[in-house]
């Protein structure tokens, strides 16, 4: 699991690559808890190359999506594949974020 | 153990008489080659003491016939003169002054006229003799009333004999009270009548202290005894010219033999003898001195003789006692170790007995009957282990449960009674664990955890464990350290086997299990490296290559077996085995087709192992021809519930196994993950509510909610202390 994170003015640009796992989901929360400190801005998940994902992987959404909240700013789900986008439906997530 | 101390006790009985014995022999050798030393060196001294005193006699003797021979010469040299003087009376009295003046020994000379053979002088006898201080001669005349020197001995006795005459030994009254003697001679006219004696006096003080210069012992002594018995040189000066022996032999306690002495001396003769005086024995030599008639002896106290062979016997009997108590000694100790290698002897031989039980009792709990089960047709068994010489450390072991056949082989480091005790702990922990654990990884590491924990020998084990579904032939198996079995199917190979560390070293040790699948007619051959390394008298090993070779395509695991040994032993030949021989077949004989087959993964509780569930379901899948987004919800429902136990099941902290089988069918899937942990029911947990805000969103309880909607049913029951999550998905 591979996050590229690319911060352009007010807006962050994650690029996320690879299995988003139990195991890579611990690996991974401190890259998301940079993200966390832009969420007064919009983060952009960009999920074309995210394979696979699990509740330990939206988790980590979640908690970012409630920085945003807190922060006042947004996190948009970029490009999920169908596999992943149908993680997100089973478990209600895509009403939790702006899915582009 | 009575009888045994019995004799014990008989047995230090006889060492002590065979002991006992041995000293009174060293004892008797050494006092007798003690006995005969001490009489050969007395003999020795004795004749030692003989060659001194004779040879002591002899130069005394020599001496006192120098000075005998001085005095007689005197007189005979001047026979002619007084011959000749004859004629003139006058100057007779010149003839003993040139004796006197002429030879110093001589004190004293006279000539004495016949009586009567003068007319002018009817008694005449001129005495010279030496003034003791000036050295002038003096001249007296012995022709006095008082005198009466014609009955004198030294005037009758060569009167008589018409010879030379040496007198008795007498007191010189009138000189310095000497002791003196007399050699005379007749002086002969023309007509051979005698007219006169001639005398020469010699003083014998000289006699004395040349008698008492011989010191051949420090308390031995010398006497002289004239013709007549009588003591002229002795020690105790009293008895000098006082005493005639035979008047002292009367006052001794040893009379006769100092007569024998006596008579012996008197006549003349040369010899030694033993005398008794006062208690104590002396040893007198004796010679005589000729022409005078004397006899020499030389008397040594026999003490004195010995003095030195005592000192020497007192150091030899000292010396003796020394070497028959190092002989005490060292008997004590010999004896001594005797009796504890005995006594080690016997307990080596108790030792050996309980071993001989000990391996009965530890074969025994190996399985010797084959066929094991002649009823089944699905199986076939054969086994055989040949233990070498001691006890050992192979041992294999197989049941059936369930339909599941448990089986496993291994070899203890080692040899001995600590080995064997090794063998029979891992067999029974096999037994007692292969009952709950089902997984071989599982009860591997259980054993291993075990072993550790006892283990302080250091003894390790290899072991391999394996669990045979006889309906499908789906073997599982974990290999700690031991020989890779051979597989053998239409390639007869090794079987893979991962590189697990033995049982026993380390705990926490992490054990790989791994799967095949057997085929009708397979078989599995296991065995120990007493196989592969047996040696022959070269020492070249028997090797896998000529295992795998006598690894023919026999029909029968028997038959595998006998082969297999024809093959060793023809190889080996008379080399003496040095380890356990120890091999196990079994072979799959189940034609029906299962209508499930298995596959099983074992984790630890911990996240690392989390992608090993991905490469697992993607094995299935490929198997099952299912397609991308099922495998991936299939991997993701494993994943959910995995991480549930591993988070929850066991304590933070601590190891714990996470069984994963997974069961494929016609139509369907499931996965049954158990746990040792505590009860945990993750179907008893409320649904996450998907359905609310991200802000009141809770962050857990997404993972079984995920694992209902991907599976079809999910169900859990807690049975023998494990937890085991049952879900299945219909495909």
């Amino acid at each position: 699991m591979e996050i590229n994170i690319n911060t352009q003015g007010n807006e962050t640009v994650a690029t996320l690559i690879g299995r988003l796992d139990t195991l890579e989901a611990q690996k991974m929360t401190g890259q998301f808890d940079k993200l966390a400190e832009k969420a007064g801005g919009t983060v952009i998940l960009d999920c074309p190359q995210l394979e696979y994902i699990s509740s330990s992987g939206l988790r980590l959404f979640l908690t970012l999506r409630k920085a945003a909240t807190t922060k006042g700013g947004k996190v948009i789900v970029r490009g999920l594949s169908s596999d992943v986008r149908n993680v997100f439906m089973i478990t209600g997530f895509l009403n939790l974020f702006e899915i582009q | 153990m009575k009888k045994k101390e019995i004799s014990e006790k008989k047995f230090l009985g006889v060492s002590a008489r065979g002991g006992l014995l041995l000293v009174v022999v060293a004892i008797i050798t050494l006092e007798a080659t003690g006995l005969i030393q001490y009489y050969f060196s007395q003999r020795g001294i004795k004749q030692e003491a003989s060659l001194r005193a004779q040879s002591e006699l002899r130069s005394a003797e020599n001496e006192i016939m120098g000075i005998v021979d001085q005095a007689e010469g005197a007189v005979r040299n001047s026979i002619w003169i007084a011959e000749w003087c004859l004629v003139n009376p006058d100057s007779l009295v010149r003839v003993p002054q040139r004796v006197v003046d002429n030879n110093p020994v001589v004190v004293g000379s006279t000539i004495a006229m016949t009586p009567g053979y003068n007319k002018k002088y009817p008694l005449y006898s001129p005495y010279a003799t030496r003034d003791t201080e000036t050295g002038k001669i003096l001249t007296l005349s012995l022709a006095t009333d008082e005198y009466d020197y014609p009955s004198q001995e030294w005037f009758t006795k060569p009167l008589e004999l018409q010879d030379g005459y040496w007198s008795e030994p007498y007191y010189d009254e009138g000189g310095g009270n000497m002791l003196m003697t007399t050699f005379s001679m007749p002086v002969k006219d023309n007509n051979g009548e005698v007219a006169a004696i001639l005398t020469a006096d010699i003083s014998l003080e000289w006699l004395t202290e040349l008698m008492g210069s011989i010191k051949v012992y420090p308390n031995a002594f010398s006497t002289v005894v004239s013709r007549s018995g009588q003591i002229m040189v002795c020690p105790n000066e009293s008895l000098v010219m006082n005493k005639s022996v035979d008047q002292f032999a009367a006052e001794s306690d040893d009379s006769g033999v100092l007569k024998s002495i006596n008579e012996a001396m008197l006549s003349g003769q040369e010899g030694e003898m033993s005398i008794r005086y006062h208690g104590e024995r002396f040893r007198v030599y004796f010679a005589p001195v000729e022409r005078t008639g004397w006899s020499l002896s030389i008397v040594v106290p026999e003490k004195d003789m010995f003095a030195g062979v005592r000192k020497v016997g007192g150091v030899v009997i000292i010396l003796q006692l020394l070497g028959v108590v190092m002989i005490v000694i060292i008997l004590r100790v010999t004896f001594r170790n005797q009796m504890k290698y005995k006594m080690l002897n016997t307990q080596k031989e108790r030792m050996e007995k309980e071993l001989e039980i000990a391996k009965g009792i530890q074969m025994s709990m190996i399985p010797k009957i084959f066929p094991p089960y002649p009823d089944r047709g699905d199986i076939d068994i054969c086994a055989s282990i040949v233990p070498a010489k001691e006890v050992g450390g192979d041992l294999f072991d197989f049941f059936i449960l369930d339909e599941k056949l448990y089986f496993c082989i291994g070899d203890v480091s080692g040899k001995g009674v600590p080995a064997s005790l090794v063998m029979a702990v891992t067999r029974s922990l096999f037994r007692t664990l292969a009952v709950h654990e089902k997984s071989p990884g599982r009860i591997v590491t259980a054993m291993n955890e075990s072993m550790s924990d006892m283990n302080e020998s250091t003894m390790f084990v290899t072991f391999f464990c394996g669990v045979l579904d006889t309906k499908s032939g789906h073997l599982r198996y974990c290999n700690a350290g031991h020989n890779a079995p051979v597989l053998l199917n239409t390639t007869k190979s090794l079987l893979k086997v991962a590189s697990n560390v033995p049982l026993g070293i380390v705990a926490g040790a992490v054990f790989q299990e791994q799967e095949t699948d057997l085929q009708y007619d397979d078989a599995i051959f296991l065995y120990t490296d007493g196989i592969t390394e047996a040696e022959n008298s070269k020492h070249e090993l028997f090797g896998e290559e000529r295992m795998l070779n006598a690894l023919s395509n026999l029909k029968g695991s028997r038959a595998h077996i006998e082969e297999m040994q024809k093959a060793i032993s023809g190889f080996v030949g008379n080399a003496p085995q040095s380890d356990d021989i120890t091999m196990f077949i079994i072979h799959y004989l189940n034609e029906a087709t299962p209508d499930a087959s298995e596959r099983h993964l074992l984790i630890h509780n911990d996240i690392q192992q989390i992608p090993q569930l991905a490469d697992f379901v993607e094995t299935i899948a490929a198997e099952k021809h299912l397609d991308h987004s099922l495998t991936l919800n299939l991997n993701l429902a494993l994943e959910e519930a995995v991480t549930n136990v591993i988070m929850y099941a066991y304590p933070e902290g601590t190891d714990g196994l996470v069984d994963i089988e997974a069961i494929i069918r016609k139509d369907s899937l499931s996965f049954v993950i158990s746990d040792s942990g505590k009860a945990f029911d993750p179907t008893a947990q409320p649904d996450a509510d998907v359905s609310l805000s991200a802000e009141n969103r809770q962050v857990g309880g997404l993972g079984i909610y995920l694992v209902r909607n991907i599976m079809d049913s999910v169900s859990y029951e807690r049975k023998n202390g494990k937890n085991i999550l049952t879900m299945t998905k219909n495909i």
